[in-house]
Order: structure tokens, then C-alpha cells, then sequence
């Protein structure tokens, strides 16, 4: 990743240097491969962005355009009928929203706190066990969730943590503390200990270095890892769908599938309408951490890129 | 802070003395206690259900009637002769190999051709990257529509430039039910391999490229000698991160087509979740559970093989 932000640096300091050096030793390819080239990745932009464009047109069609048997190739007139459907309309989108938006945050959260404690243990404990404990944290994030189900399933229900927020959240901790952890074990691996001790020599308690040296060090592991874990619980499916048994306490993925493969399964406006409203802070989340896609994409895996 | 008092009135040492340093290390041991929050959720959310859920496969626990009988090894035999199983296992394989194959071999392609055209024009990486950043159910629900029969832009666009002449079924057809549901998933993961792909090729010294030209290496054998052999450990960990991801799956196929027409796209996960929660069959779904599991914790450890050689 090191390489992206330099590249990146480089770029705003002379413009025109690294872009120039790119067009000269694109000159020098032949004309056939850079036809191939050009081809290939003019096919790959319309398939990356045709279906999102076609996701768009079709959020802001009237219903009657929407069920022509041959759907015209752009909204004419437009509309913002569908969007406004959602939230009047006859399920509580808002409250799927919402929903989703609490869940996200809180377990983000919790997760961050957890996961910083755990990978400053894993980075820098000299326990017994903390080779193997590490491993086995690795190792629980390739659990299938289908197979947690169940019993968590029947867990929750004893402890009466159905269909409460406060379940699904600790639900979401399954697959996002294991993977936090890692991630943050990452970021802290690359923090020289040679700072940290430096505070210990002059006398500063553990705890005291943990939190005012050694954290303030690792905000882009932390924000990564929060921005992560929203977007995982974000994408969601499986646990509240089991986890959650009324509708107006559902978040958005369950809540939608629900919704439209029931009574408005033809109701493809609406169903674009609020599949876009849903990839928006998504992509927000993506684009903002964008330069740490791939460590945290390939957490654990991956710690020398 | 008793501890702290002493060493805080003292200037710091230029270089720590052995006693301080055994201090350290005894602080050092004390990291543990960072760990225990961690441990017990994980104990709760992790070890434990992952015991029951063992324990479980040796019963006849239904959803509908909790009062549970030990039955040992029933759940398996009957497992065992489970053509709905054998047919889940093989389009769990399906749906995993060929996404991951696609996704691979095109994220790849791209990689490279990127590299060349404007060395890292990183508008056009970060446009092709957006299909990762759509949610996973909004892009199951994109392609649902697309693939209509009736109204379906797909089957639009095919009729109307008359290369079939009759609307295909994507997903009401068992025949092309699991191809369609292999593409939605493809446009959504491709970018995955990309970005670890570029990640990669970035680490390739420039140096050694440059090497490899002034010897008038032509550009395939470049990229098959140098660049290709950067790209390896990169290559092995996305493949194994998103082999079991695939395994995994649940919303991109519950979403687009619930498992149907029959159980054409029926995988693993699908099966395990119906059993549960559509047949109330507890028991029976832990079974295939446990040794859907098993299957997994092969592919885990290979897993954590790997990263410990490729770390160390």
C-alpha cells in the first residue's frame, strides 16, 4: 500500500512528470496491442458500469415505462415517484434504514475497541499461547455463519436476544472481531516498538503507552477497520433474517428481499429506487478507504503488502 | 502508578538497564488481559455454538418439537444418501470454481492491460473497482431484473438484435439458472482480484522489468518470467480468501434466485439454511452442517498454511 500513497503524492507535487513517462512508454507499444488494449477495457468499463447505469435509469422511471415487455434504454420523463414511494409507500423502508444504519454503527464500534485491544495483545503480548490464540482467531474467520446459525439460533432464543437489536449486534461480532483483530494486529505490526519503548523508559504505565502513543499511531488501521465492519454488517443477510422475526425491526437487506419477492416482486422501479438509496453509503465507505482496500480486504493474509 | 513513581523521578536512561528490561517483559506479559474481551465473545458467538452445533448433528432436534432424542449416527447415514446433498455439494463447487476462475482470470487480464494503458491511470481502476462497492443483495436484485424474461434488459437486447429469437428463461429454467447466478456474481467480485492484482504488480521493481526489456524479452515472456512470478503469493491468498467466501455464500444466491428453480442453484449454505429454518429439521441441517464444516476446515488450514509461509 505504501506504493499507492507515493504514487499518489508524487502526482500532486508534478503533475505532469509520472503521467508523461505513462504516455512516452505507451507510444512505444505496438499499435495492435494497444488497440487490444483500449478494446478490452472500453468492454470492461461497460460491463463494470452498464448495470449500475441501468440500475439509475430504471430507479427513476413511471411504473408504465418500467412494465413495457422491451424497457426504453433511459427514463423518459423522469420521475422521483419511486423514491418518494419509499418512504409513504407500503413497507417501512425508513425503518429498514434505520435499522441498518444502528446495527452498522454500533457494531463498528464495539468492534474497533475490541479489536485494537486484541491485536496491541496479539502485536506485542509476550504470553503463553499467543501464537496459537492468534492462529485460531485467523482460523475462525473461514466458520461458515450457516453453521453458527443454528445454534446461535437456539442460543438466543433461551437468553431472549431474538429479534432485538442487541442480537443481531453481538450476532455481527462472529465475523467482525476475528477479522478486526487481524486487521489492527496488521496495522500495529508496522508501528516501530522502538517509539513505544521509548515512553516505557521514561516511566509511563502500559496502559498509558497503549492509549496515548501506540493508538494515535494507528487511526488509519482503526477507521479502516470500523469502515470494514460497517460495510460487512451493512451487506448482511443471513443473521437477520434469522435473527430478527418482525418486520419493522429488520434492517435493509432482509428487509428488502422480503418486501419484493412477496406481494411487489414486479415492482421493479421501487426495487431500483431503494437498491440505490442502499449502495450509497456504501460506496461513500468504499471511496473513503479506498488506499487501504486491499490490506483490509486480505486482512491477516497479506501483511507485507 | 506505585510502579510508575520511582523510574518517573529519575531521568531517562540512555540505554535500559537489565532490570528494566526485565520489567518491560513482565509488563509485556500483561498484554494478555487485552485479549479477554475478545475471547469471550468469541466464546460465545464462536466456541460454543460451533460444540453444539456438533452435538446437535447427533440428534432428532426439530424447531417445531425442542424435545430433542439422541439418535448417534442417524443424521449421517441418512446424509449420506441424500441425493438433494450430493447435488448442493456439486453446485456449491460449481458456483465456487467457475466465480473464482472468471473472476481470477479477468481480474488478471485486467491487471495487466491497466498497468500498460497510462501506466496506473487510477480514474479508470477506481471506475472498474465500483461494482465491489455495490451490496451484495442490490446487485443479486440488479441482475434478478435483468435477466427477466419479460421486461429483462438482457433478453431486450439479444431479441432486438435477433440473435435468439425467443426470450431465454434465465431464471426459471434449471438449465440456466446457475450460469446466470455465476455472472451476476463474477461482475461483483471481479474487482476484488483486480485491485489485489494491481496491489501486486505494483511491487514488481521496475528495475527487473527494465531488465527484462533491454534484453529484448518480448512483452508475453515478460509478463510470463517477471511479473507473473510477483504476482504468486498475491494470486494464492485471493483465490483461498475468495474460494471460501463463494463457499459461503448466502445473499447473492438467496437474493437473486432463493436456491430455485427446484434446486438448480441450490448450494451448501442454501440447503443448510432451508433445512433449518423452512423444514425445522435442526438436527438433520447441523449434520450437514458438521461435515459441510469439515470440508472447510481443510481448506482453513491450508489457509493458514500458506499465510504463515508467506508472512515468515
Amino acid at each position: 500500500m505504501g506504493a499507492l500513497s507515493t504514487t499518489a503524492g508524487e502526482r500532486t507535487r508534478a503533475p505532469s512528470g509520472p503521467l508523461r513517462n505513462a504516455l512516452v512508454q505507451w507510444r512505444k507499444k505496438s499499435p495492435l496491442w494497444r488497440s487490444v488494449v483500449v478494446v478490452v477495457i472500453l468492454v470492461m468499463l461497460a460491463w463494470s458500469l452498464l448495470p449500475i447505469y441501468w440500475m439509475i435509469a430504471t430507479s427513476l422511471k413511471t411504473s408504465a415505462q418500467v412494465a413495457l415487455p422491451n424497457p426504453t434504454l433511459y427514463p423518459h420523463p423522469t420521475t422521483a415517484a419511486n423514491y418518494s414511494g419509499l418512504f409513504n409507500g407500503p413497507f417501512p423502508f425508513g425503518t429498514f434504514l434505520e435499522n441498518s444504519v444502528v446495527t452498522a454503527v454500533i457494531t463498528s464500534v464495539i468492534t474497533v475497541v475490541l479489536s485494537a485491544l486484541a491485536g496491541y495483545s496479539f502485536s506485542r503480548g509476550k504470553y503463553l499461547m499467543r501464537g496459537p490464540l492468534t492462529y485460531a482467531v485467523l482460523a475462525t474467520q473461514m466458520l461458515p455463519l450457516a453453521v453458527l446459525l443454528v445454534p446461535l439460533y437456539l442460543e438466543f432464543l433461551n437468553l431472549h436476544l431474538l429479534n432485538s437489536d442487541l442480537g443481531l449486534i453481538i450476532g455481527y461480532c462472529s465475523f467482525s472481531v476475528p477479522f478486526g483483530s487481524w486487521l489492527m494486529k496488521g496495522f500495529i505490526d508496522g508501528i516501530p516498538i522502538e517509539i513505544e519503548n521509548a515512553a516505557r523508559v521514561d516511566g509511563s504505565s502500559q496502559l498509558f503507552v497503549f492509549l496515548r502513543v501506540t493508538l494515535p499511531l494507528a487511526v488509519a488501521g482503526l477507521i479502516t477497520t470500523g469502515v470494514f465492519v460497517f460495510i460487512n454488517t451493512w451487506n448482511n443477510l443471513l443473521y437477520p433474517l434469522t435473527f430478527i422475526t418482525t418486520l419493522n425491526k429488520q434492517t435493509l437487506p432482509p428487509g428488502l428481499l422480503l418486501s419484493y419477492t412477496g406481494q411487489f416482486k414486479t415492482d421493479w422501479g421501487g426495487m431500483m429506487a431503494a437498491a440505490f438509496l442502499m449502495t450509497l453509503p456504501l460506496a461513500v465507505a468504499f471511496f473513503a478507504i479506498q488506499r487501504f482496500l486491499v490490506r483490509g480486504l486480505t486482512a491477516g493474509a497479506l501483511t507485507g503488502v | 502508578m506505585s510502579a510508575r513513581s520511582p523510574s518517573a523521578m529519575l531521568p531517562a536512561p540512555v540505554a535500559p538497564s537489565l532490570s528494566s528490561r526485565a520489567r518491560r517483559q513482565w509488563r509485556q506479559g500483561r498484554l494478555a488481559w487485552m485479549l479477554l474481551p475478545t475471547l469471550a465473545i468469541l466464546a460465545f458467538v464462536i466456541a460454543y455454538p460451533a460444540v453444539r452445533a456438533v452435538q446437535l448433528s447427533f440428534t432428532s432436534t426439530s424447531l417445531i418439537n425442542p424435545i430433542s432424542h439422541g439418535i448417534g449416527f442417524q443424521n449421517y447415514r441418512t446424509l449420506f444418501h441424500d441425493s438433494v446433498f450430493y447435488s448442493a455439494l456439486k453446485n456449491t463447487m460449481v458456483f465456487t470454481g467457475a466465480s473464482v476462475v472468471l473472476g481470477g482470470l479477468g481480474g488478471l487480464v485486467l491487471a495487466l492491460m491497466l498497468e500498460d494503458f497510462l501506466g496506473r491511470f487510477r480514474v479508470i481502476q477506481t471506475v472498474l473497482l465500483t461494482p465491489w462497492a455495490v451490496p451484495t443483495v442490490v446487485a443479486a436484485f440488479l441482475f434478478r431484473y435483468m435477466f427477466e424474461e419479460s421486461g429483462g434488459i438482457v433478453n431486450s437486447v439479444l431479441l432486438r438484435s435477433h440473435l435468439i429469437s425467443r426470450a431465454v428463461p434465465f431464471l426459471a429454467s434449471p438449465k440456466w439458472s446457475m450460469p446466470s447466478v455465476i455472472v451476476g456474481n463474477v461482475w461483483v467480485e471481479l474487482p476484488f482480484f483486480l485491485l489485489v492484482f494491481s496491489a501486486g504488480l505494483k511491487s514488481v521493481p521496475d528495475e527487473i522489468v527494465e531488465a527484462a526489456r533491454t534484453d529484448s524479452a518480448g512483452k508475453l515472456s515478460i509478463v510470463r518470467h517477471v511479473k507473473l512470478h510477483y504476482l504468486k503469493g498475491p494470486a494464492i491468498i485471493a483465490t483461498l480468501l475468495m474460494v471460501i467466501a463463494n463457499f459461503n455464500n448466502f445473499p447473492h444466491i438467496e437474493a437473486m434466485t432463493g436456491g430455485g428453480p427446484g434446486i438448480s442453484t441450490t448450494t451448501l449454505v442454501i440447503y443448510v439454511y432451508q433445512l433449518a429454518f423452512s423444514s425445522y429439521n435442526i438436527g438433520y441441517a447441523s449434520a450437514v452442517g458438521v461435515v459441510w464444516l469439515v470440508i472447510l476446515l481443510v481448506l482453513a488450514v491450508g489457509f493458514v498454511r500458506t499465510v504463515r509461509m508467506e508472512t515468515t
